[in-house]
């Protein structure tokens, strides 16, 4: 493997650049997009069908925590043929076009200014600002495959795989960078975009379901299935010391399974 | 390490309660010990000049010891803390990943490529 004396210079003016570059502009965009984040309007019966989709789900999970006449009737109320909310709430499908819906496009629009601009902005701005510098070198060893991605600007046959240009090292930081931010902004940040999705899964009590119709017949399958296994069996007597031996604090809150 | 009571547990039944917020609480504080190693190591490995396949055996290494560690500071309680024990190991590899190996290029650039 030859090896390569890079000047000094591309070291100071190319390699640390870059790196700070990416991990300012992540830090930007994070407070850029919490500077244009817009508290979102929804009607007064959207809220209303995600608060009752929340207590329908808490009752599924934590239903074994209550009485069984407690939990049958709770279930009673969201599920009974006749009166049942998710039997008897017919809701209109929201119109989800983003197109019409003029509160969607500006929302999409600022998503985009702030994910997905900022990302072919600057890494383009690197690519032509800094080509043509071999930069750094991987220490591991890449094959021939990936010279035309990791060397672009460089043309030169002889080069070991292992030498990259600019552009590839500004992708790997930005990808390396991506949990700094994480230590850095705290969790659930806004520079991280992988996070957003799982946002949206977790499901904020703002957030209401696309279409509640289908949403409500999916819960009401849900919950019917769901059948009530009484986690508190005998806990009174553990409660008072009847059934076992607690003798620290500590055992009334956990009880080894195993004897750990 | 949060000092948080988890797991409660019934003797009889063999039903386990989780508390939710503690569950990520405490996935939180393992992730940021997590990063915190990645970019530790692959620091670590760029000063001293580790190539190729000993530089991932390094992160393999830093991983295993991440997670002895923990499991050392859980004590012989570390049901109480984590749901399971391979997950704490296994969790978030290849974001750790990518980051190890940025640092990793970095520091090796710095010191020994100019």
């Amino acid at each position: 493997m030859a090896e390569l004396l890079l000047d000094p210079n591309i070291r100071g003016w190319v390699f640390l650049p870059i790196v700070v570059i990416t991990f300012l502009v992540g830090i930007i965009r994070h407070y850029v997009s919490i500077l244009l984040s817009s508290q979102k309007k929804v009607e007064l019966h959207q809220v209303q069908d995600s608060q009752v989709m929340i207590r329908s789900r808490l009752l599924r999970e934590n239903g074994q925590y209550i009485p069984k006449t407690a939990f049958l009737s709770r279930r009673h109320f969201f599920n009974n043929e006749e009166t049942g909310y998710f039997k008897t709430q017919r809701r209109a499908p929201v119109s989800q076009n983003p197109v019409t819906d003029p509160a969607m496009m500006t929302d999409m629009l600022k998503g985009n200014v702030t994910n997905v601009l900022p990302m072919v902005l600057i890494g383009g701005w690197i690519n032509w600002m800094f080509s043509g510098f071999v930069t750094t070198k991987v220490p591991f060893p890449l094959t021939l495959r990936f010279k035309p991605m990791l060397q672009r600007g460089i043309e030169l046959v002889t080069l070991d795989a292992a030498w990259v240009s600019s552009a590839s090292w500004y992708f790997l930081n930005v990808f390396g960078l991506r949990s700094i931010y994480t230590l850095v902004l705290g969790e659930n940040n806004a520079a991280d975009t992988s996070r957003h999705l799982q946002d949206q899964v977790s499901g904020a009590a703002m957030s209401m379901p696309p279409n509640p119709k289908a949403a409500f017949k999916s819960e009401w399958e849900a919950l019917e299935i769901c059948e009530h296994n009484w986690a508190l069996n005998g806990v009174d007597d553990d409660l008072l010391g009847l059934r076992n031996t607690s003798d620290s604090i500590e055992n009334m809150y956990y009880q080894s399974k195993s004897g750990l | 390490m949060s000092g948080k009571m988890r797991a409660k547990q019934d003797k009889l039944d063999d039903i386990i309660a989780y508390s939710e917020v503690a569950v990520r609480n405490n996935a939180a504080v393992v992730e940021y010990c997590r990063i915190s190693m990645a970019a530790l190591s692959g620091g670590t490995a760029g000063l001293l000049g580790l190539t190729g396949f000993y530089g991932f055996g390094f992160y393999i290494f830093a991983i295993l010891s991440l997670w002895g560690m923990l499991l050392m500071k859980a004590g012989g309680q570390w049901k109480k803390y984590f749901i399971s024990r391979r997950s704490l190991l296994t969790n978030g590899f290849f974001g750790g990943l990518f980051t190890y190996v940025l640092f990793w290029t970095f520091l090796y650039g710095m010191v020994h490529v100019y």
